[in-house]
C-alpha cells in the first residue's frame, strides 16, 4: 500500500522545452497539415455531403508536426491506428448502437487494445473510434465508407504534408522509419 | 561468482541531469521522460557489455606464443628464465609438452619463508636487518619441488566473462590456454584481460 502510495509522487523531472526554432516548425507544419484537410474539406468535400476533417486529426497534428521523433508519430502508426480503430469504432456502434455508452466505450478501449497488437498505437485512434460512435448522423450515415473518408484519406494528406515540412530543416527527418 | 562479478562491474551510471543536458543538445522534441531513458541505457549498456563478454573469447585477447618452464629445470634457471622475460610467472611443461603447472613470484615467497606466505617486504625486511639473504635457501631445489599444480587452464573458446569470473574465483593472475591434449596454445594474462575491457568503436558495434 505504501509502495502504492509512493509511485503516484512521480519523483522523476519532466522534459526540457524545445528550442524556438522548433516551435516555429511545429507551428508551420500543423496549419499547412490541418489547412490542407480543412481546404479539401470546405472546398470540395462537403459539398458532395461528405467529410474529409476530423477532430481526430487535431490530435494527430500535435504528433505528426510536434513529437516528429516520436514512435507514436510514424507513418505506421499515423494510418494505422486511424485505420484499424475506424473499423473498431464503427463495427462497436452497429452492434451496440441500443446502449450508447457502451459502444462507446468497446470502441475506445478495443481500438488501443488492437493497435497495441499490430503496434499502430496513435492516441488520435481513440478519437477517431469515439466518433464513429458519438459523431452524429453525418458519420453515422457514411457507414465503413468512415474507414476510407474522412480517416484513410484525411491521414494520408496529412502524412504527405508531413513528409514535405519535416524533412526541410536541417534538424529534423521525417519518419524514422515506415513499417 | 558471477553475481561478485557484476557487483564490481557495474554500468556507467548517468544521471537524469546528463539525460536532460543531452536531449536539450539534441533538437526536437523527445517523445521520452528522462528517468525512463535512462532506465533503458542502464539495461542496454549492461546488455552491451554482455554480449562484448560473450563475443571475446580466450583466443580473441591471449597473448601468443606463450613462454614456458620446463619441470627439469632447477630454480636458478627458472628464475634467470622469468627475469630475462619480465614475467612474473609463466606456465610449466613436462617433457611431452603438456602443461602441469604454473610458477611465479608467489611460489618463490613461499620457498623462501619456509613454507610460510611470504610478502617481498618480509623478505626486504629481513635481509636489511643483516639475518642473510633468503634466497640461497632457493639453491639446489628443482622447479618440481614448488610449483602450483595441477595448472588451472583453459580451452581456446573460454569467453571473456567466464576468464574474468574464474580470475576473481581462483584468485589468479595468468591463465594457459590450452588445446585438447593440453599443450599450450597462448596465456591470457591479467594485462590481456584488462586490455579486453577497454572498449573500441568497432568492438562497441553489433
Amino acid at each position: 500500500m505504501n509502495n502504492f502510495l509512493q509511485k503516484m509522487r512521480g519523483d522523476g523531472q519532466s522534459p526540457p522545452r524545445v528550442s524556438l526554432a522548433e516551435v516555429c516548425w511545429s507551428w508551420i507544419g500543423s496549419f499547412l497539415g490541418i489547412a490542407a484537410v480543412a481546404l479539401l474539406h470546405y472546398k470540395l468535400v462537403d459539398q458532395q455531403g461528405l467529410m474529409l476533417l476530423l477532430g481526430s486529426f487535431g490530435a494527430s497534428a500535435v504528433l505528426i508536426y510536434g513529437a516528429v521523433r516520436s514512435p507514436l508519430a510514424q507513418p505506421r502508426n499515423l494510418l494505422g491506428g486511424h485505420v484499424f480503430s475506424a473499423i473498431v469504432g464503427v463495427t462497436a456502434f452497429q452492434w451496440l448502437e441500443a446502449s450508447p455508452w457502451l459502444a462507446a466505450a468497446v470502441a475506445v478501449s478495443t481500438a488501443i487494445a488492437l493497435m497495441h497488437l499490430t503496434k499502430t498505437l496513435h492516441p488520435p485512434g481513440g478519437a477517431t473510434a469515439l466518433i464513429a460512435v458519438i459523431g452524429g448522423e453525418s458519420v453515422y450515415k457514411l457507414g465503413y465508407f468512415y474507414v476510407v473518408m474522412p480517416v484513410a484519406l484525411g491521414a494520408c494528406v496529412m502524412l504527405a504534408i508531413a513528409l514535405i515540412v519535416n524533412n526541410i530543416p536541417k534538424t529534423r527527418k521525417y519518419p524514422e522509419f515506415w513499417l | 561468482m558471477s553475481e561478485t562479478n557484476s557487483t564490481c562491474c557495474t554500468a556507467l551510471d548517468i544521471s537524469e541531469m546528463d539525460v536532460i543536458a543531452a536531449m536539450k543538445k539534441i533538437q526536437g522534441y523527445i517523445d521520452i521522460s528522462p528517468g525512463d531513458f535512462r532506465e533503458v541505457f542502464q539495461v542496454a549498456y549492461a546488455h552491451a557489455l554482455q554480449r562484448i563478454k560473450d563475443s571475446l573469447t580466450a583466443q580473441d585477447i591471449m597473448t601468443q606464443p606463450v613462454h614456458c618452464i620446463r619441470l627439469d629445470m632447477d630454480l636458478i634457471q627458472a628464475a634467470t628464465f622469468l627475469a630475462d622475460k619480465g614475467f612474473s610467472g609463466a606456465p610449466v611443461i613436462d617433457a611431452a609438452g603438456k602443461i602441469v603447472g604454473v610458477l611465479s613470484e608467489k611460489d618463490f615467497l613461499a620457498k623462501m619463508g619456509l613454507g610460510q606466505p611470504t610478502s617481498f617486504m618480509q623478505i626486504v625486511a629481513h635481509c636489511l636487518n643483516n639475518r642473510g639473504c633468503m634466497a640461497t635457501s632457493l639453491r639446489n631445489h628443482s622447479v618440481e619441488e614448488i610449483i602450483t599444480a595441477p595448472a588451472i587452464t583453459a580451452g581456446p573458446e573460454m569467453t571473456m566473462g567466464a576468464i574474468s569470473a574464474l580470475f576473481i574465483d581462483k584468485r589468479i593472475n595468468r591463465l594457459p590456454i590450452v588445446d585438447p591434449e593440453g599443450r599450450p596454445v597462448g596465456i591470457v594474462t591479467r594485462t590481456d584481460l584488462v586490455q579486453s575491457y577497454c572498449l573500441t568503436r568497432s568492438r562497441l558495434a553489433p
